[in-house]
């Protein structure tokens, strides 16, 4: 069992603007793992063009806009607990293992968007995100199990799998929600080539009543495997509430996985497993409240995972801030995890934004 | 199904686009980082980088924060001007001087726009109501000289106001 580890991430942000009207970005993250090697990816690495006071076109590899942590808070100077939320699993939110087996990972991929902004009158806004991608496709089958571990996603174990260990399913079951069950396991990796002829299809409304409230519902589906049978959808509600002393964040996901079952006359029928979860984040700003606690915040946070892989999980964290860019946290987390080895972590992170 | 939700979703955005307020009044840079910024971190300082390369930033954080291109103009515009150094102002003679308007100046300089007074303004920085009352006329001259002073982690820009302007300011403050 592993009792101490360090580990460090150099994460540059490359900005052009090449006129008033297009503007390009790209993101590396370079890491060791925990064999020593170096790993390098490409985040993101994309070009806007402003169409209009109102509306952006996208183009490349980008964050795809489900959810708010994705896209905006993920980043470790960003983000007020060490540990991502769990249902995007992985430790801080660019992967790894992590007994919570999350929904979703960070998603980045490659394709287009058009973003919209509704001015609503005075500090009232909608924001409209529409995009289409290559989207994902089925991961290939291994036999190592610490691959497993790997993986920055979520959705755990093979399709052969599935269809072997549930033989016996009765023809009439088209959702499974069965504890025990493995689902596909998916690959969320943005690649230059798809699989299949389907696109990823998305997209993120939200309202925001500025500076207070954002509000969102998100939105994602694509077919993943070859013959475009087997389809992945997920959904997603989340709110940001911010206040003199706190921010209050949370995100509801649900995710439904096809996958293929034999039936009893061995034909291959499509079975549906749904999975949701849920995590709220509260950051106390106590700093902005007593002068001895300046630079201090304290957070906690609750997160879940139902039906397939449950889950909960608590943390609890304090920052530092050296200055706005500069944070020192330390957070536990108390992970029950329902049919595995329950996990209790302690972690101090240093992250420097620039 | 999901043709009938894109078409709605397509009819909903012409709609509310064809009914939203555009009014043409002049935007507060300042406001515009109180509301937007703190939704994602801590509100930088303006002195971590330069003008060129704000111009270079406030072009991501368009995409990233939703921001339309007047909203990120006038962010720009907030940055160049507390970015100038103290107006020569600051060498003329006082006999010669006509008091600055403390009030036209917290307008001009955007302060309502991350601070509250009298029940108005932003919420990144703390309301300004009881701040010299509580900490003293000395404290509020020393922050508005080094904003970072007691906090290095405030995002305060450092203003171009010279002494007889800080004054002002605190006088209308008290007022």
């Amino acid at each position: 069992m592993d009792t101490s580890a360090f580990s460090a991430r150099f994460v540059p942000i490359f900005l052009f603007s090449l006129n008033d009207k297009m503007h390009i970005e790209a993101e590396t993250e370079i890491s060791v793992d925990e064999n020593g090697e170096t790993e390098v990816e490409l985040e993101y690495a994309d070009i806007h063009y402003f169409l209009s006071d109102t509306t952006t076109f996208t183009a490349g590899k980008f964050l795809l806009p489900f959810g708010q942590y994705g896209p905006n808070q993920h980043p470790s100077w960003i983000n007020r607990s060490a540990f991502s939320p769990g249902i995007y699993g992985g430790l801080g939110g660019h992967g790894g293992y992590q007994p919570m087996q999350g929904l979703l990972p960070v998603m980045s991929d490659i394709g287009v968007g058009i973003q919209h902004i509704i001015p609503l009158g005075k500090n009232q806004k909608i924001f409209f995100d529409v995009y289409m991608t290559n989207g994902l496709a089925a991961e290939a089958p291994h036999d190592d199990e610490e691959d497993a571990h790997d993986e920055e996603p979520v959705q755990d174990e093979h399709e052969e799998e599935v269809v072997d260990e549930h033989e016996e399913e009765e023809d009439e079951h088209e959702e499974v929600d069965d504890h025990a069950l493995e689902l596909p396991e998916l690959a969320f990796e943005a690649t230059s080539a798809d699989n299949n002829s389907d696109k990823a299809f998305g997209g993120r409304i939200a309202y925001a009543f500025l500076p207070g409230i954002e509000v969102g519902a998100s939105y994602y589906t694509a077919k993943y495997d070859d013959d475009e049978k087997l389809g992945f959808t997920a959904t997603g509600f989340d709110i940001n509430w911010i206040g003199n002393h706190y921010i209050v964040r949370g995100e509801y996901i649900k995710t439904e996985t096809d996958a293929f079952e034999e039936d009893e006359h061995e034909e291959n029928k499509v079975i549906t497993f749904d999975r949701n979860g849920w995590y709220l984040q509260a950051t106390f700003m106590a700093g902005k409240m007593f002068n001895v606690l300046q630079g201090t915040d304290f957070v906690v946070e609750y997160a879940e995972t139902n039906k397939i892989n449950e889950a909960e999980r608590w943390a609890y964290g304090v920052n530092y801030w050296l200055d706005s860019r500069a944070v020192i946290k330390a957070t536990y987390e108390d992970t029950i995890v329902h049919d595995g080895e329950d996990d209790k972590r302690f972690a101090i992170q240093y992250s420097y934004g620039f | 199904m999901k043709s009938v939700i894109q078409i709605l979703l397509v009819v909903s955005l012409s709609l509310l686009s064809a009914f939203s307020s555009h009014a043409e009044e002049k935007i507060s840079g300042a406001e515009v980082i109180n509301n937007n910024c703190a939704r994602c971190h801590n509100a930088r300082a303006v002195h971590e980088f330069s003008i060129p390369e704000w111009k270079v930033i406030m072009p991501h954080m368009r995409e990233k924060a939703h921001l339309t291109g007047k909203e990120t103009q006038a962010v720009l515009e907030f940055l160049e001007l507390t970015s100038q150094s103290v107006p020569l102002a600051k060498k003329v003679a006082p006999e010669k001087m006509i008091a600055p308007d403390g009030k036209q100046l917290f307008t001009q300089f955007g302060c309502q726009g991350c601070h509250s007074l009298k029940g108005d303004g932003g919420t990144v920085g703390p309301a300004l109501d009881e701040t010299i009352k509580n900490k003293g006329i000395g404290f509020f001259i020393k922050k508005l000289q080094n904003p970072q002073f007691n906090n290095s982690s405030s995002p305060m820009p450092k203003m171009p106001l010279n002494e007889q302007q800080i004054k002002a300011i605190a006088e209308y403050i008290k007022s």
